[in-house]
């Protein structure tokens, strides 16, 4: 009996076997677009920094920023979704705008991460968000460069809005949530506050991590109780 | 003399420099037009209606805005000790102004200098920008390896849980409050850093905007839900975060200054 095992043709695979393909060829090729960056800059400028300079940099820089990126992996992947995860980790800015826009459209469409659906709303608004920003930035530095120093300078009308964009943002977000899952929300909303009584200048990484095992926590322990 | 400062001051925004930084900026939205094209094609096919990903489309971008000129802000920053190019690329791939600060505060303290004065120095430049992305790679590194298993993993929970579904509901909808929870609770209690400068740190302002936000939302879904507007439920995320903004400026201009500006850690 002849027991080859027959690969899959592209169509056989699943939609997210696909999508992992995909997002780690251009994972790869943003690794390789990233590190051309420092190298073109320095065949243009024709000067390379020493080695030992730059390591000793790392040496700060690398035990904060590498052992984040592993707690970012492990939190962020599973609420993003495999095409979400892979275009937000090459754009950045994921607290503070992919997640958010990538939960939010899942709500609005009213479909749940892990789910196909899910996936397809996701990517498609991360990616939405990541092209927006993109363009927001390049015309901001083209033709905006001036105005912007104008109106983010201290004391300018302007100001408020921005500083205070991340409560606008995430008070507008929860809102829905706090509505339908308001016995999820206190606890998780307790514990980050009573962190933050004792260390409030943590960091929001290891705050997020906090908050997400005690909302996990305590909805498990009311599914227990047969509380919610 | 002159003529050397000028070279010395220009390299860090010469046509190079613009033409490495539109390389990047197509990059970023030739991988983001692919998957959403992609991913349409799936939705399609899994009968998702088209409204629903226009939808999904207006809003995100509109979502979006706001946060964007944030970072545009951040740019700015960055600029006077780095020019405008090298901050404009690194805060469209992965940066963000905490990573890109402390990388280069971190370089430029090697060479007895801080962000606070402009680089001149192409070979402190070119070092600047290794240690930007040497320090914010890793996470591309670890993505083509574990993603995968990290989804699939999970995916097979959600799937068993699943024959509890009211279990499954409550377990994600938990782990999504767990994300808004810390940002909510550093509104109310956070500071963003230990020093004197109290801009931006918990208090009467992150708290209004905060609570502005979250009554302004559950307005617009009442209001949508009782009239039936459809067409506006997208947007209501979006109008109430732009609505409370709008509440912090407004704050800031009518408030005596001793208000406006009370933290709890002031």
């Amino acid at each position: 009996m002849e027991k080859t095992k027959k690969a899959l043709s592209p169509s056989e695979r699943s939609y997210f076997d696909r999508v992992h393909t995909w997002g780690r060829i251009w994972t790869v090729g943003a690794l390789l677009m990233l590190l051309s960056v420092p190298t073109l800059i320095c065949l243009h400028l024709g000067v390379w920094p020493p080695a030992k300079d730059v390591f000793q940099a790392l040496k700060t820089v690398i035990p904060i920023y590498w052992g984040t990126a592993v707690v970012e992996v492990l939190t962020y992947t599973p609420m993003l979704g495999a095409g979400g995860t892979y275009q937000s980790f090459v754009t950045g800015n994921i607290t503070n705008l992919k997640l958010p826009c990538g939960l939010n459209a899942m709500e609005n469409a009213g479909v749940k991460a892990n789910t196909e659906e899910g996936e397809v709303i996701s990517t498609i608004a991360i990616g939405v968000s990541a092209i927006t920003t993109t363009l927001i930035i390049a015309v901001g530095v083209l033709l905006f460069a001036p105005l912007l120093g104008v109106i983010t300078q201290p004391g300018n009308a302007f100001e408020p809005a921005f500083t205070y964009v991340l409560p606008a943002l995430f008070g507008a977000l929860g809102a829905g949530y706090f509505r339908k899952h308001w016995k999820i929300s206190v606890f998780p909303i307790l514990v980050g506050v009573a962190v933050l009584l004792f260390a409030p200048t943590l960091p929001v990484g290891t705050l997020l991590f906090i908050t997400i095992v005690a909302s996990l926590g305590g909805t498990l322990l009311m599914l227990k109780l047969k509380w919610i | 003399m002159v003529r050397a400062l000028s070279v010395a001051a220009d390299f860090k925004e010469d046509g190079v420099m613009y033409a490495i930084a539109a390389f990047v900026v197509c990059f970023v939205i030739a991988e983001s037009l692919f998957f959403i094209r992609k991913a349409w094609k799936q939705g399609k096919k899994l009968g998702i209606s088209e409204e629903k990903l226009k939808n999904t489309v207006f809003s995100s971008a509109l979502f979006t805005v706001a946060p964007a000129i944030s970072i545009l802000t951040t740019v700015i920053v960055l600029a006077s000790a780095l020019g405008l190019v090298l901050p404009w690329i690194r805060l469209s791939v992965i940066g963000n102004l905490a990573y890109e600060t402390v990388a280069t505060e971190s370089m430029l303290g090697v060479f007895g200098s801080t962000l606070s004065t402009e680089i001149t120095d192409p070979a402190q430049f070119g070092a600047v920008a290794w240690v930007m992305t040497i320090g914010t790679c890793f996470a591309l590194v670890l993505l083509p390896i574990t993603c995968k298993s990290i989804q699939k993993k999970i995916g097979g929970a959600v799937h068993k849980s699943e024959t509890s579904s009211r279990s499954a509901d409550a377990l994600s909808a938990a782990a999504f409050i767990g994300v808004i929870a810390a940002f909510v609770a550093r509104a109310v209690g956070g500071r963003i850093a230990a020093d004197k400068i109290t801009v931006g740190d918990a208090g009467v302002m992150s708290v209004c905007t905060l609570v502005t936000a979250i009554v302004v939302s559950l307005l617009l879904e009442t209001l949508c839900v009782k009239l039936n507007l459809k067409k506006l439920q997208p947007f209501a995320m979006p109008l109430s975060m732009f609505a409370a903004m709008g509440m912090a400026m407004l704050l800031t201009a009518v408030l005596p200054d001793k208000v406006a500006q009370l933290t709890w850690w002031g």
